[in-house]
């Protein structure tokens, strides 16, 4: 496992909460990794599934979905789906022996500048354990 | 260019045939004759091939360009990365022979563009079916290296359309092939066959001196015996069809799984026509026709689907088999289409993949043409 | 106790017997079932509305040619219901088709039967299952799995039907030889039964003969589950088993649930871009062509695996022989019981990725 090992973690953020709060960390001169790769969608439901399994089968080290909290979603429900979705995505890596915590799921606010910074630093760390995603390097897939 | 004028360079067998391949595809990798390498490598858990597209120069020892099953045809694996868009790597694509017509087709269908890509071919041996390789892989691969070493060349452990194949070595179209058939045990030939094959013999530093009528003269005793072989299967595959009745009984197990079409190389459209609602059925038209004859079979358009897809594909059809090879239920596909294909393209005198400047009959005409027609307009002017 | 219709007759010629009358009476505009051609081991789905036709009929003959669901989410509306006579797993896959608005349950009457399986692909195309038939339904009437049926069928705990209008007591009936017992099971079959000559008693399925098989259904299913082992081998174990995929793409194809004409990962959607597919070799060293194989995969299972009712066509049309009933099966009763579902069970239970809950798995997200 390289020391020097710096992950990729492509992280879809939902503009009305998740982004803004980044957004906030970044106003208030908090630092967070350099290792989480944005992508602004309006809405975590947003996220098709199979943008989760491309982003791993090219190579992401870690893949963060970040969205409002349960109740709070600018477009009432489509949360929820999210939710479900993550957990039928994640239940099918792990059946395939895939490392299912590659993937995260994170309720975070507009306001929440701190816990932005809180998730993705541990998100950061527990990938840098695990080290490089072997999907990066197999020719196969 | 003149047979008689083809010359080659001879260059010896080091240790076995793959090996020397590689070796020259190594040497071209490493001359600038190419940024990647296309051919076949076994998969990791060893019970099949897949094409790997090479930049690594170490990958090409774990390939294999001469695979002994084809599960994916190589033009429609090139075809995959070209129809993704432009692109400027030099690929050197090593297929068999009917691979490397398909891919000519294909560029004229403009699915691939041939601007970057190399084409090289060598003799090919046939491959086997995916069903045999998969029984026993370990034995086909045995089976197989032993066959490269026969002189006959032939084996009754390959697919039907490899036995009855006569476009087996050296095509017109390939930039370069590599000659082995019944040559002394010691050499192959590598044939510059097209100015770019002699570009890249160039940047090699290799001559070639080697006269090789006496190669072609064996590929050309070998080539009549296949046409023959040809004629018989054809004959056969000519009872089998010839009617509306036989025709019928001869796909009575097809299930419309399409997978003949979904293994075709030429077929390249992303949603076929008779997926479409053009070609779907209503349920009041359904009832009508199950009315009308008693009773209606499904699959619906069974028969339909099979001709259909003749008449949009059989003039670029190169008999690769793979179509066989994909159908659950072992219906012999390739050798069916491979009768009616070459109907079809006598007609126009056409031969698939065998000009890259040549056009698609159905995508040309002359305004004087096929002595038939002139009989029917003037019927038709009264 | 639930409402039987005897037919004095074997229990396929009762069947037919009654398909007969139903047409002749015009009860239905037609009948949708298994006909024999004229070959060998050759059946058919046909749609049939002359009933002297009704002799080529085996509607219980053992065999998918394709799974019958799928046809019959192409009949849009009927002014009169078609009686088709399918099996479980395809009445199953036809509810999941309903609940994606595929199909419309108003255009049948549905005859299912107690199901003792069906005979593979690879049988069938070297003529070996006419032959077998005797001893087949030897096998079925003594509630035995026979040993040529296929190994999904030997793994099915769904073998007595769901949401059947009639049911065809098969599996475990002794008497299947001389007496037809048809179940029925709503008002519409005791409607279409009005005015057939045979009589109607009261009886009910053997219940610990039911559990018998279900519990050696149960664990054979439980034995070819164990036989893949793709949770434990990490991605390599993955692209060892799905490495040989050829990316056809049969398995969805005849997949009823894969009803999408064009399918996402046929489309351009997930292509990549050549400049990516060249940054990608470089990287790599070397790229697999076609591209997206195990990509494929894994987003069938997504979109679809939870609804999988088991029918076994995908691995018959594998050309590769990949076992995708069996792993697709396996992960999908995974995924369908996070959420408590049972595919083709009830019309009215909702597909899992349609619907949410606002508290459910409430420490999700919020770490």
């Amino acid at each position: 496992m390289a020391t020097n090992f710096l992950p990729k973690i492509v992280s879809f953020l939902c503009k009305w909460c998740t982004y803004s709060g980044a957004d906030l960390a970044g106003t208030s001169r908090m630092k967070y990794p350099s290792t989480i790769l944005p992508i602004r969608v309006m809405c975590s439901s947003r996220v098709n599934p199979v943008f989760i399994i491309k982003s791993f089968f090219n190579g992401a080290d870690g893949i963060l979905i970040g969205g409002c909290h349960p109740g709070d979603c600018h477009y009432q429900s489509g949360n929820y789906h999210t939710r479900r979705r993550f957990i039928i995505l994640t239940k099918i890596f792990e059946s395939l022996g895939l490392e299912s915590e590659r993937l995260r799921l994170a309720w975070i606010s507009a306001a929440e500048g701190a816990r932005f910074v809180k998730v993705t630093t541990e998100f950061t760390e527990k990938i840098t354990k695990l080290g490089e995603n072997s999907a990066k390097k197999n020719i196969f897939v | 260019m003149k047979k008689s004028q083809i010359k080659g360079a001879k260059i010896s067998l080091n240790k076995n045939l793959k090996e020397t391949i590689v070796s020259i595809l190594k040497k071209m990798f490493q001359n600038d004759c190419c940024d990647a390498i296309l051919m076949p490598m076994q998969v990791p858990a060893k019970d099949s091939y897949a094409w790997v597209l090479i930049k690594d120069k170490k990958l090409i020892d774990d390939a294999n360009p001469i695979a002994p099953v084809m599960p994916v045809q190589g033009a429609k694996a090139l075809s995959n990365f070209s129809r993704k868009g432009e692109s400027k790597l030099k690929i050197l694509a090593v297929m068999k022979p009917c691979e490397i017509r398909a891919v000519v087709e294909l560029s004229k269908l403009n699915q691939i563009n041939l601007e970057n890509i190399t084409l090289i071919s060598y003799d090919c041996p046939g491959a086997l079916s995916i069903k045999n390789y998969r029984e026993d892989p370990d034995k086909a691969e045995k089976k197989f290296t032993d066959m490269l070493k026969k002189p006959e060349f032939l084996d009754n452990y390959v697919k039907s359309v490899c036995k009855n194949c006569d476009n087996f070595s050296l095509l017109p179209v390939c930039d370069l092939h590599v000659g082995y058939y019944k040559s002394d045990k010691n050499n192959v030939f590598l044939i510059p066959n097209s100015k770019r094959g002699k570009q890249n013999l160039e940047k090699l530093n290799m001559k070639t001196p080697q006269d090789l009528s006496e190669w072609m003269q064996d590929i050309e005793e070998i080539r009549k015996k296949r046409v023959k072989n040809k004629q018989e299967r054809f004959k056969q595959i000519k009872n089998m069809v010839e009617g509306f009745d036989s025709l019928r009984d001869t796909f009575t197990h097809c299930i419309g799984c399409h997978n003949c079409r979904s293994a075709c190389p030429i077929c390249y459209c992303r949603q076929c026509y008779f997926d479409s609602e053009s070609a779907k059925t209503e349920t009041d038209m359904m009832l009508l026709n199950a009315e009308k004859r008693g009773a209606i079979t499904f699959p619906l358009d069974r028969i339909i689907f099979q001709v259909g897809r003749m008449s949009h594909m059989s003039l670029s059809c190169v008999s690769c088999g793979l179509c066989t090879d994909a159908c659950p239920v072992s219906i012999p596909v390739a050798d069916i289409f491979s009768y009616v294909a070459e109907n079809t393209q006598k007609q126009f005198g056409y031969k698939s993949g065998n000009d890259k400047t040549e056009q698609i009959p159905l995508k040309t005409f002359q305004l004087q043409e096929v002595g038939g027609i002139k009989e029917l307009v003037k019927d038709a002017e009264g | 106790m639930d409402q039987v219709l005897i037919v004095k007759n074997s229990a396929e010629k009762g069947l037919i017997e009654f398909l007969k009358f139903l047409l002749e009476k015009d009860r239905v505009s037609g009948v949708f079932t298994l006909i024999k051609t004229k070959k060998q081991d050759d059946y058919d789905y046909a749609l049939i509305t002359e009933p002297e036709l009704l002799k080529d009929a085996f509607p219980l003959h053992p065999f998918l040619p394709v799974n019958a669901g799928k046809i019959l989410s192409n009949f849009t509306d009927l002014k009169k219901p078609v009686v088709a006579v399918i099996k479980p797993c395809e009445l199953r896959s036809f509810i999941e088709l309903v609940k994606r608005t595929q199909g419309n349950l108003e255009n049948f009457l549905l005859i299912s039967f107690t199901c003792g399986g069906a005979f593979t692909f690879s049988d069938t195309v070297e003529n070996k299952t006419d032959t077998l038939l005797s001893d087949y339904w030897t096998a079925v009437s003594n509630a035995n799995d026979f040993k040529n049926i296929r190994s999904t069928c030997k793994a099915c705990d769904n073998f007595i039907p769901m949401n059947a209008d009639i049911t065809v007591s098969l599996f475990g009936n002794k008497n299947i030889d001389s007496s037809c017992k048809m179940f029925l099971n709503s008002e519409k079959a005791k409607t279409m039964v009005k005015g057939f000559d045979t009589e109607i008693l009261e009886d009910q399925l053997d219940k610990t003969q039911i559990e018998k098989i279900s519990k050696r259904r149960t664990e054979y299913k439980e034995k070819l589950f164990n036989e893949i082992k793709i949770q434990d081998t990490g991605l390599d174990g993955l692209i060892d088993e799905f490495g040989k995929c050829i990316g056809c793409h049969a398995c969805s194809r005849v997949c009823p649930i894969c009803y999408c004409v064009l399918c996402d990962f046929e489309s351009s959607t997930y292509d990549d871009s050549s400049s990516m597919l060249e940054s990608e070799l470089n990287r790599k060293g070397g790229v697999r062509l076609p591209t997206d194989t195990v990509l494929y995969q894994i987003g069938r299972l997504s979109h679809m695996s939870f609804s999988c009712i088991g029918c076994g066509q995908c691995t018959e049309v594998c050309p590769v022989n990949i076992p995708v009933s069996v792993i697709f099966r396996k992960i999908g009763e995974k995924v369908a019981k996070i959420f408590d579902y049972i595919p083709g069970k009830d019309v009215a239970e909702q597909i899992p990725v349609t619907i949410f809950k606002e508290e459910e798995f409430t420490t999700l997200g919020e770490d």
